[in-house]
């Protein structure tokens, strides 16, 4: 892995986004990521984490405010430069909200081939790379299938293998775990608690709060302003329900489950009947929150 | 708590149905039926691989080939070579193992739109010659500033016009096809950069590809949804605006869509230059291949050149 623990990844600083004729969309967003951290962007729908993922990952660049990449200034001249752009792009993986942007090629095979080969890697490498990331996240047998053709799980997981098989050193994950069975998304926090304590940087965007505590050890939180609110470890800013309610992250009837608070998004049309996706012990489940 | 409203409620009334003409939206809801399924063989999964020699050959000796075929046929004349090209194409076509359904409908629709946009050019209006088949005899005269014509008729050389051109236009389209059949698109992306066509080109059409197939995938996710929702038949004319507004709904989101992929693509270090697994290449065949096209079109070209 390269660079050493605890020095900035990512600097942030007064970044204000606009969309071409949209209204603001992140306003003065400052935040830094540091090497090896675990960190979480939650926010509402519509609130802008997906945008800011794409600013860290050099693909919007922001209308003002600065963001940085190991000191060096991300701007579209110093991306489009050698050996800073191929570098970046190696280095920082970017798992896309939607699975079907991502995967552009014929065959899962020529997905996990296709960034290794634009870095103009060998063809041994190659080869050597995709066998070992399909073992990995157990998609062998993926291997010659149609990629629009996979379920959402198994989407998910081969546009994951094409990041990893860069063997990228930061991931930035677009709601990694919607629509995955609890199987797959135990695999998958499996595999990124994993490449956690090898030392790999992950900024997570989700809404499910529920999550949080196996994917984070910071959380930001970004209002429905396109401001960052807080920025905190897991415990208390899930503590902090006034704020939460506040950037419409959960609503007058979520409830805490042991140290979880767990939220309702409004999934449910019939009169409060409470769709569990995940299983947890329900301990106080008969004292709802006023 | 919300409250929801008394239809949602369970054991709500259903909505007593609208009595509906049985017949008269059946064409429309089937060739919608039909599309979905076009599409979903258009984007299925890949051949797989190496039937035939042709799908193994290098794609730049495909590409070769089928251009140099296809460039040969634009100059034939005769019916007799446009026919025996055309043959070739489909024999081919058979030999590579070209599914039928992906060959018929197109063998299908070439013909006979460019039979229908010919046909005004098989009349003395267009070509001049004999009349073969009077369709329309006037006393002449004019309308406003136009003179009309005397007689309205069907000419040989018109027909011979239309016919050169129908038949040259599938000929073209079955090589083509049996090109695309047995080339996966990247890789004939490939062929053509490495045949020294220039990198915005080929970005271009990687472009149109992928939008493409997303603007296909599109539109069947959008009927499938479309279908979905229905619980009875909607009406002739709800369909049609739905068709109209659905048209909509696609080009944008396939724009979205395929902007996405771009920003997916550049995520992941794109450049744009084409890079492959497994490159082609080079065999003794591949020459074998483009020396027989050679042969070929220079065969139908003296041949034309003899019996014009
Ligand atoms: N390509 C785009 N063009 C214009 N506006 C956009 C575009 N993408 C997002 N937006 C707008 O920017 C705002 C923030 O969107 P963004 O996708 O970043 O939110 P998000 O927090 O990721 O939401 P979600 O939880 O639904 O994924 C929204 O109001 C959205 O409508
Ligand atoms: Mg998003």
């Amino acid at each position: 892995m390269s660079g050493s623990q605890g020095e900035t990844v990512f600097a942030v600083e007064a970044v204000r986004f606009a969309y071409a004729g949209q209204p603001l969309c992140l306003d003065g967003v400052s935040f830094d990521v540091r090497r090896g951290e675990r960190l979480a962007l939650v926010g509402a729908n519509g609130s802008g984490k997906s945008t800011l993922l794409h600013l860290l990952n050099g693909l919007f660049f922001p209308g003002e405010g600065r963001i940085a990449y190991l000191g060096s200034p991300l701007t579209e001249a110093v991306l489009d430069a050698a050996p800073f752009g191929p570098r970046f792009r190696q280095e920082v993986g970017f798992l896309f909200q939607n699975s079907d942007a991502q995967l552009f090629c014929p065959t899962v095979e020529d997905e996990l081939a296709f960034g290794p080969l634009q870095m103009g890697w060998t063809q041994a490498e190659v080869f050597r790379r995709i066998e070992d990331t399909l073992a990995l996240l157990e998609i062998s047998r993926l291997r010659g299938r149609f990629p629009a053709g996979l379920s959402a799980g198994e989407k998910k997981r081969v546009a994951l293998a094409s990041l990893l098989v860069l063997a990228p050193s930061v991931l930035l994950l677009d709601e990694p775990t919607a629509g995955l069975d609890p199987r797959s998304q135990s695999l998958l926090l499996e595999i990124l608690e994993a490449l956690h304590t090898r030392g790999l940087t992950l900024v997570t965007a989700t809404h499910d709060l529920t999550l949080l505590p196996h994917l984070a050890d910071r959380v930001l939180v970004l209002s429905e302003e396109h401001r960052l609110v807080a920025d905190g470890e897991p415990e208390p800013v899930l503590a902090d329900t006034e704020m939460l309610l506040a950037v419409n992250l959960i609503h007058a009837h979520s409830h805490r489950h042991g140290r979880l608070v767990h939220t309702h998004p409004h999934q449910h049309v019939v009169a409060h009947e409470h769709v569990h996706g995940h299983h947890h012990e329900h301990e106080d489940q008969a004292e709802p929150k006023k | 708590m919300a409250t929801l409203p008394e239809w949602l409620r369970p054991g709500a009334r259903p909505v007593s149905l609208l009595p509906q003409r049985a017949t008269a939206h059946r064409l429309l809801r089937r060739t919608l039926g039909a599309m979905g399924r076009s599409i979903s063989l258009l984007v299925r999964e890949p051949d797989g691989p190496g039937v035939g020699a042709l799908r193994t050959a290098d794609p730049r000796a495909k590409l070769l080939a089928a251009v140099g075929l296809i460039v040969a046929t634009t100059f034939l004349r005769g019916l007799l070579p446009l026919a025996a090209c055309l043959a070739l194409a489909l024999a081919l076509s058979a030999a590579a193992k070209v599914p039928g359904r992906r060959l018929l409908p197109v063998m299908i629709a070439v013909p006979l739109a460019s039979t229908a946009l010919l046909l005004p050019a098989t009349l003395n209006i267009v070509s001049g010659g004999p009349p073969l088949l009077v369709l329309w005899r006037s006393a002449g005269g004019a309308f406003g500033p136009w003179r009309l014509p005397e007689v309205v008729a069907v000419t040989a050389d018109g027909l011979l016009v239309a016919g050169r051109m129908v038949l040259r236009t599938t000929a073209c389209a079955a090589l083509a096809l049996l090109l695309a059949a047995t080339t996966r698109p990247q890789r004939l992306l490939g062929g053509l950069r490495s045949l020294g066509v220039p990198q915005a080109f080929v970005m271009v059409l990687a472009m149109a590809e992928r939008y493409l197939a997303v603007l296909l995938r599109s539109a069947q996710e959008l009927h499938l949804a479309r279908l979905a929702r229905s619980v009875a038949p909607i009406g002739v004319r709800r369909e049609e605006a739905w068709a109209a507004a659905g048209v909509g709904a696609v080009f944008r989101r396939t724009r979205s869509l395929a902007d996405a992929v771009t920003l997916a693509m550049v995520s992941r270090g794109f450049t744009g230059e084409v890079r492959l697994l497994r490159p082609a290449c080079w065999r003794r065949t591949d020459w074998l291949l483009v020396a027989a096209a050679a042969a070929v079109a220079a065969g139908l070209l003296i041949l034309d050149r003899r019996l014009a």
